[in-house]
């Protein structure tokens, strides 16, 4: 009996290894994509018990601490925003009860969401080394390039203002995102609570609201940008060499027919634009639409799209982490579309951070850098796990090219005449602005009030911040936009 | 009957010099059992530390009454069974400790996880009670070590034994189901508030049936029949006894709805008629009967489908939403929670799996000592078998052979279905888990098993009788 024993044996042995085998593979390959099925109860009650890291603005030479996790009386954690309605459109939430994003969590909290609750494969040799020497698990920090100060003066700017809008800041030589700002905008802590009651009741009220506090409008919401497209066309028509520079003349009617079409294009109050053959710089000072509806159908539908994506639109890829909607430039054959669309109409959308990143890509010499919110992770024995070193997304446009650019923005806001003098030049400060204004009209048969759209940089000589704005239903662009924008510069460069 | 006399270690002078002899090992025995002990203190230590980050107040109860108990199992063993194997008790020892110690988190997390609510399928007390089923169990391995000094003893009752098996086995389906069923499934027999699940003794009456009957048979059986396509087919007559289990294993299954039961049942027997007859023909035979009547079962009774289901499927909609797979899948995601390290004891939530503290008492080890724990249980496991096995093969006795190996396949076989099942290498079919799960029948039932198993292997490595004196023809032999 004793061969058919060994048999028998190896039949144990095999069942043994098979079972071995199995729970290898559930607990270490299959672990997570079972932590990651829907009610998985364990891993949605793991969220009381994590000691999340913090997240911190920490751009311009400043530090402050925008979410915290704070032990509450049972042992349990709880996210904490000490500014949250500044920094909202930054961090996001973290909420244990919301089923709309995955596992409730929305901006920084859920983009950095591994690294925050500290289970991300980087943080394993912390890890490992805590469970030996017993330490409570702490999530790692993120540091932020958010400067305090520029968010501050942000939002305390869009919260005077009081009408929707959406402000990014980005420094135009990394990248980093030095400002990113919404209003209306909502508190999270709301969402944070840890009673499911009350979150029911606050989340109802935030996501019925009409105001739509939720929506981050810097980056998720896309508005007409109206004369600032000027920049892209300008670009297109430099590069392509249909202009030759800065003081070139351009053709630019009192009326312009559109092509193959029965509409008229006419200037802000019907006015002439010069002596209806102005140097380009001037038709920009002044945001003529004739003359820039006029270059585009000379420029073409096809290089104003290249140049178009080239400074980062239609782009549904684009994360800094956060998420953001692509900005619409359309590929069109119309010339009278065309001519349109090459002054911001038709069917062209931005985001603000769009139109910083316009800006920033003039100010950097025609070179864009990928926009960046998070500069540093570090595990909370202050070893960095992850930093962030700019990059390059391309070269959109020749320095040359940049530099005519930045020429007629200057003009903007320096030129009397500019459509932003008054706002952003020097009657409003002493700091070297160069910037493009944009007033979008809006609604049925532009019966809405315009949205004000206003991209700048400064100091020009020198540019440390582009700044994008743009407020809906705020009327002309200058005069509801520029203002904003200054404050936000202002407060960064700290000078009036 | 007394105990072995003391052997001589010298041999006399001028005698050719015998082959040393084989060891007792009790000291050894005596060590790994008070390892095994501090394993159990240290769990239990731990699990009161991470609960509340208190050292548990019932420390000296439990860890006491766990060490005085397998001290006295111990001393039994030195007294019945000196020259027993000295692992096999040591490694029931450290799993019926960590047993408890799981059992008392279950406890003390309560439902959900509020610690004054009582997990509905635990009984009041449950870890004091399964400290009192070890003593119940305990005491049940001393009586078998105590009554049955031979093995062969147990084949003189072989057609009684095997018939108290039958009965026990039959009697929950022919009670009403208020005695006999509880949650689904109709195992019991329920009086008062006692209540035992006569499956898991039966089981060791049937493998000591088995074995007599197939010591008896053996010649008969594996006579060659017809052969066909390579393999020898047996005679058909031959089959009767065959059918006959396979057809009571399947009403065990139709009537006591306990797939589980019946393919520990089935399995057992087939693997004892391989052993006996050295033919892989009744392998086969068993194993396409098996098969085949799982197939028709599955067919007739909607939830063996179900399971199968749920076993593919344990995340589709359909299985989700009716609930069916919500065991399997808290089981499932209680052990990928704890990963490879896991939680730490009364740090998880092994609470949220329905009879985690029965049926997927594993997954609960998963989830707090991750796969780490597991590997060592399993570990621990696969070396009772092997100690199992091997006195099977050391022992000369046939009937003992074959009931040992009966016995040590058992348990990897049931360890293999319940393992399987909450891990989804197999379908889930709900059995114990030897030692660990609560549940007063499986601990006595598996300590028996321990006690046989030990008593095969005492008579496998008793030395043979030696000569007492030097002297010429005389020889005093022991008789047995």
């Amino acid at each position: 009996m004793n061969h058919a024993m060994r048999r028998l044996s190896i039949a144990c042995l095999v069942m043994f290894l098979a079972l071995m085998l199995s729970v290898n593979y559930l607990q270490v390959f299959r672990a997570t994509s079972l932590a990651a099925e829907p009610g998985n109860i364990r891993v949605f009650d793991e969220q009381f018990k994590t000691w999340r890291g913090e997240i911190i603005a920490s751009g311009g030479g400043q530090q402050q601490v925008i979410a915290e996790s704070l032990k509450q009386k049972g042992g349990d954690f709880k996210r904490f925003y000490p500014d949250p309605y500044v920094y909202a459109p930054v961090t996001g939430y973290d909420s244990i009860y919301a089923t709309t994003s995955p596992y409730g969590l929305t901006g920084i909290e859920q983009s950095e969401n591994k690294l925050l609750a500290g289970t991300a494969p980087s943080l394993a040799v912390y890890n490992l080394k805590g469970l030996f020497t017993g330490k409570p698990k702490q999530g790692a920090s993120v540091y932020l390039t958010i400067s305090p100060k520029a968010q501050q003066a942000a939002y305390q700017a869009l919260v005077a203002m009081g009408e929707p809008a959406g402000v990014v800041a980005i420094d135009p030589q990394t990248g980093a995102i030095l400002a990113l700002a919404s209003y209306p905008t909502f508190n999270p802590n709301l969402l944070a609570t840890l009673d499911p009651v009350q979150f029911n009741k606050n989340d109802k009220q935030l996501v019925t609201d009409p105001a739509q506090p939720l929506l981050n409008r810097a980056l998720n919401v896309t508005f007409p940008p109206g004369s600032s497209f000027k920049i892209v066309t300008s670009s297109a028509a430099f590069s392509t060499g249909k202009v030759h520079n800065q003081n070139s003349t351009i053709p630019a009617p009192q009326f312009y027919h559109l092509p193959g079409s029965s509409s008229v294009l006419t200037n802000d109050g019907d006015a002439p634009c010069g002596n209806g053959k102005p140097q380009i710089i001037y038709a920009f000072t002044l945001s003529c639409n004739t003359a820039f509806g006029k270059l585009g159908d000379t420029v073409g539908g096809s290089a104003l799209h290249t140049y178009a994506n080239l400074f980062g639109f239609n782009d549904p890829d684009l994360t800094i982490p956060l998420p953001v909607s692509p900005s619409n430039y359309p590929a069109l054959t119309d010339p009278a579309q065309i001519a349109l669309s090459a002054i911001g109409q038709f069917d062209d959308a931005v985001t603000p951070l769009q139109e910083a990143m316009m800006a920033a890509t003039i100010a950097n010499h025609g070179k864009l850098m990928a926009p960046y919110l998070v500069q540093e992770v570090k595990a909370p024995d202050q070893s960095v796990v992850a930093s962030t070193t700019p990059t390059e997304i391309r070269q959109v446009v020749s320095a040359q090219v940049a530099s005519y650019v930045t020429q007629m923005m200057i003009s903007v806001t320096h030129n009397p005449a500019g459509t932003a003098y008054l706002t952003a030049g020097p009657p409003a400060t002493t700091i070297d602005i160069a910037g493009k204004t944009g007033t979008a009209q809006n609604g049925p048969n532009n019966s809405g009030l315009d949205d004000a759209v206003f991209t700048c940089f400064a100091p020009a000589g020198n540019p440390q911040i582009a700044v994008g704005v743009i407020v809906k239903g705020g009327g002309f662009g200058a005069d509801a936009a520029a203002p904003i924008a200054l404050k936000v510069i202002q407060a960064y460069l700290g000078q009036h | 009957m007394s105990a072995v006399p003391k052997v001589a270690a010298v041999p006399p002078p001028g005698a050719a010099r015998p082959a040393p002899l084989p060891r007792g090992r009790r000291g050894t025995e005596l060590a790994m059992l008070c390892f095994a002990a501090s394993i159990m203190a240290a769990a239990y230590l731990s699990a009161g530390l991470g609960l509340n980050g208190r050292i548990p107040a019932g420390l000296p109860v439990y860890v006491g009454g766990f060490a005085v108990l397998i001290l006295a199992a111990h001393v039994a063993v030195r007294l019945l069974a000196p020259w027993a194997d000295p692992l096999m008790l040591p490694l029931a020892a450290v799993l019926n400790g960590l047993g408890i110690v799981m059992i008392y988190l279950l406890e003390q997390f309560g439902r959900n996880g509020n610690s004054g609510l009582q997990i509905s399928t635990l009984t009041a007390h449950a870890a004091l009670y399964q400290l009192m089923w070890t003593a119940v169990g305990i005491v049940a391995f001393v009586l078998v070590l105590l009554l049955i000094r031979e093995p062969r003893v147990l084949k003189r009752y072989t057609y009684t034994l095997g018939t108290i098996g039958i009965i026990l086995l039959a009697i929950p389906a022919l009670l009403p189901a208020s005695h006999s069923s509880v949650n689904g499934a109709k195992v019991w027999i329920i009086f008062g508030g006692f209540s035992i699940q006569p499956g898991e003794f039966a089981r060791i009456l049937l493998a000591v049936f088995f074995a007599g009957y197939l010591v008896t048979k053996r010649d008969v059986l594996s006579l060659a029949g017809r052969r066909v396509l390579g393999i020898d087919l047996p005679r058909a007559r031959d089959l009767g006894p065959v059918l006959v289990l396979w057809a009571a294993s399947l009403l065990i299954l139709v009537f006591e709805d306990d797939i589980g039961q019946s393919a520990l049942f089935f399995g057992l027997f087939v693997a004892m008629l391989y052993v006996a007859t050295q033919r892989t023909s009744w392998l086969l035979v068993g194993i396409i009967l098996f098969v085949l009547g799982a197939e028709t079962a599955s067919r007739l009774f909607g939830h063996v489908g179900e399971r199968f289901s749920v076993w593919l499927h344990p995340f589709s909609h359909a299985n989700v939403v009716t609930g069916n797979s919500y065991q399997t899948v808290q089981g499932l995601e209680g052990m990928a929670f704890g990963g490879i390290f896991g939680t730490g004891l009364g740090l998880g939530e092994p609470f949220r799996t329905p009879l985690v503290q029965s049926d997927f008492i594993f997954t609960g080890f998963g989830e707090e000592l991750g796969l780490t724990g597991l590997m060592a249980i399993l570990l621990i496991f696969g070396l009772l078998v092997q100690r199992g096995l091997r006195a099977a093969v050391a022992v000369r006795d046939p009937f003992a052979k074959l009931l040992a190996a009966g016995l040590a396949f058992g348990i990897a076989l049931q360890l293999f279905v319940i393992v399987g099942g909450v891990t989804e290498l197999i379908p889930l079919t709900g059995v114990t888990t030897p030692f660990l799960s609560q549940g007063g029948s499986s601990l006595v039932a598996s300590w028996i098993v321990i006690a046989l198993l030990l008593r095969i292997s005492d008579t496998a490595r008793r030395p043979a009788p030696q000569p007492i004196q030097d002297e010429g023809l005389t020889q005093v032999v022991r008789a047995v």
